[in-house]
């Protein structure tokens, strides 16, 4: 462990929502649309969709299985979707590739069950962004775990989850610094473990937090 | 967000206040008119609150309270905690000595106003001083757009030539008459929507806020307001539903509630106590409660056939708190219907309450151990958000604004049929840990959607969006 050279700089973003143009009121018009709508729109509901229920532990992974299990009565296929793990991407085109995949290949399996309309539309929507600092910018661990303390989880989603598609990175910021800034590629990768899918974000932190103050102990 | 039709309503008896202030109080020293706020479930004062079953009201609740002093935004820090307001201060600080202009067309009355009371002293606290002034108009005027407001809801409407120089007419008249410094301007609703047309005069980024459902609008009445909505740099929704297909952005804006009102303050369980005492409710037994007006539409009904079912299985009581009998004569219509189903079971406590009964709304809600909200058609649902504020399993119709709030068996349950309410009952009084759990997740979601906080920072969030898009195509028109 060393001294960080740089700073850590815990910013946090802000989203408005956007009600997009597309809508689905069938699994093939999602099917279509998936394959046709923005790339903030895939970004909204996956990687944001985590951010807006982050204090579900469990039962909430993306707006499309979601969908497909309260409006189309779909178990399967949103379980499938649902499994999809937003941190595997670096990239929002891969993501949509795996979710038209997987909604092809159920078509393709069930083709009667493509055009059932489901009893509420699914409306595509998006997000404006605004990244916006915090007062916190440490440059040791010990000030890294307090500020980790005293963010939103807004900004720990910001770090750990949206990191993927700035970095292009299968990392994030907090295991990047740690690696890079403070020679702890243990703890780094130990943060890059953590299940986001089995806890709310604010255990997520707690998490995070104990792993770092572990390894510079 | 409560309707807009009672406020229609009371402007439809006499010519509108104006208050080019910030907050009704000052436009109440500027001469407007002003009447008591409404709280969101009932309706105005009826002359004799009773019990609906018989009883009469205590006589606390016959007076209305004196108003609460608008809070600051370090009165929320315990409640979202400081990194929130942190956001919210660095937000504001790229807009600082930017401003806003709110427009609506009530100063008083209606859940836009009463938003807009808590909204504008919140973003002026933040240094973005938001100016609010109202639409004057004649009843001619008023009768003109409630029977818009009604038509874009669905209802049927022959849209005359002379209703169209009606509106147009009194929006030139408020054209002539304010003024638009501020860098954005927001018009609320569509009485005031043909102000866009200043827009031209201006440097402000003009936002159309929408507080109704456009989704199966009367054709006509819509093709009248839409070129004007269409002259806007962006549109805002309570939901993604109400939208229509529009040229410009539109953008996502959730009701919200203020979690230090008289209805959702913090209370202490002696005042908790003391009110179910009032009301003859007996907390050592499990409540189960709708709040909502007497009207078929929140279907109070169908909530008393739920508890019966239920009631076969597992001990508890109905409460059923609202207003608008005593005024109304298709609401006491339905009050009379909910105490014929009711009969003589002394479990079933109906209560028509006065408009200024937000105190005591808050009481029943924290004393539930259930709340339920079985609405046939409803617009976002507000009880709904304060009921899963105050921690309480909640169940729901999948109605309206109303999945937007409750994600079934995560937030809240969702149900579609009496017998799915009275099963949900029965399930949620029997598996109190899962009634815990959801309760606690439908409080988050409360807290990070549906807040006035989160108001506030949706409104800057816009507000330093149109100034980006401003800036990057050159700042356009000129005064």
């Amino acid at each position: 462990m060393r001294k960080p050279d740089k700073p850590f700089f815990f910013n946090t973003s802000e989203h408005l929502l956007r009600i997009g143009r597309q809508k689905a009121t069938t699994l093939c018009e999602l099917w279509q649309a998936l394959q046709t709508c923005p790339d903030d729109s895939i970004f909204q509901h996956t990687f944001r969709t985590l951010q807006e229920h982050h204090f579900i532990r469990q039962g909430f992974s993306n707006d499309f299985a979601h969908w497909c299990i309260s409006a189309c009565n779909e178990p399967v296929l949103a379980e499938q979707l649902a499994s999809v793990d937003v941190r595997e991407f670096t990239a929002i085109e891969g993501l949509r590739r795996r979710m038209v995949g997987i909604v092809d290949e159920f078509l393709q399996t069930h083709p009667r069950s493509g055009s059932k309309a489901g009893h509420e539309p699914f409306y595509f929507c998006a997000s404006d962004i605004v990244v916006l600092p915090t007062p916190f910018s440490p440059d040791s661990l010990p000030g890294f775990i307090d500020g980790l303390k005293q963010v939103s989880v807004h900004s720990i989603h910001h770090h750990f989850i949206e990191a993927r598609l700035r970095l292009h990175l299968m990392s994030n910021d907090f295991s990047q610094w740690l690696e890079e800034e403070t020679g702890l590629p243990q703890a780094a990768d130990a943060i890059e473990r953590i299940d986001i899918y089995t806890s709310t974000m604010e255990g997520v932190r707690q998490q995070i937090a104990a792993i770092v103050e572990q390894a510079s102990n | 967000m409560k309707s807009q039709s009672q406020s229609e309503d009371q402007r439809a008896t006499g010519t509108s206040a104006t208050a080019n202030s910030h907050t009704p109080a000052e436009a109440a020293r500027n001469g407007a008119e002003i009447e008591p706020p409404e709280i969101d479930a009932p309706e105005p004062a009826p002359s004799e609150p009773s019990r609906g079953n018989g009883r009469p009201l205590p006589a606390s609740v016959l007076t209305p309270p004196p108003p609460a002093p608008s809070p600051h935004l370090d009165d929320y820090r315990t409640i979202i905690g400081q990194a929130p307001l942190d956001a919210l201060r660095f937000l504001a600080r790229d807009l600082k000595g930017k401003s806003i202009k709110m427009v609506n067309s009530t100063a008083v009355g209606g859940g836009v106003a009463e938003m807009l009371n808590r909204l504008v002293p919140l973003l002026t606290e933040l240094e973005v001083p938001t100016h609010w002034d109202v639409i004057t108009g004649g009843n001619d005027f008023f009768e003109v757009t409630k029977a818009f407001h009604n038509a874009l809801h669905g209802s049927s409407y022959e849209l005359t030539k002379a209703a169209q120089e009606i509106f147009l007419m009194y929006n030139e008249q408020n054209r002539d008459r304010l003024q638009f410094g501020e860098e954005m301007v927001v018009i609320h609703d569509p009485q005031p929507v043909g102000l866009i047309r200043s827009r031209e005069r201006t440097r402000a980024s003009w936002v159309w806020r929408c507080h109704i459902d456009l989704s199966n609008p009367d054709a006509h009445v819509w093709e009248f307001l839409r070129p004007f909505v269409e002259q806007y740099d962006a549109a805002i929704f309570s939901s993604q539903s109400f939208a229509r297909q529009l040229p410009i952005p539109q953008y996502l804006f959730y009701p919200c509630i203020d979690p230090l009102s008289e209805k959702n303050k913090e209370l202490p369980d002696a005042v908790v106590q003391k009110i179910c005492d009032e009301f003859g409710i007996d907390r050592s037994r499990p409540i189960v409660t709708q709040v909502s007006r007497f009207d078929r539409l929140k279907d109070p009904v169908g909530v008393v056939h739920a508890y019966k079912l239920a009631k076969k299985y597992v001990d508890c009581q109905l409460v059923l708190a609202g207003g608008g009998a005593s005024d109304d004569p298709e609401g006491a219509a339905v009050l009379q219907e909910v105490k014929r189903a009711a009969g003589d079971d002394r479990d079933i406590i109906i209560l028509d309450l006065p408009p200024w009964c937000a105190l005591e709304i808050n009481a029943i809600q924290r004393a539930s151990t259930i709340v339920v909200q079985k609405s046939l058609k409803e617009g976002f649902g507000l009880t709904v958000t304060e009921a899963l504020w105050k921690g309480k399993p909640t169940i729901a119709g999948a109605v309206g604004g109303i999945p937007n709030q409750i994600i079934h068996k995560l937030t809240g349950v969702l149900v579609h049929s009496v017998e799915g309410c009275a099963y949900q009952i029965r399930y949620l009084l029997t598996h109190p840990d899962f009634a815990k759990r959801i309760g606690t997740s439908g409080r988050e979601h409360v807290k990070e959607n549906f807040l006035m906080t989160t108001n506030v920072k949706r409104w800057l969030l816009l507000f330093r969006i149109l100034e980006r898009a401003k800036s990057r195509r050159g700042t356009g028109r000129s005064q």
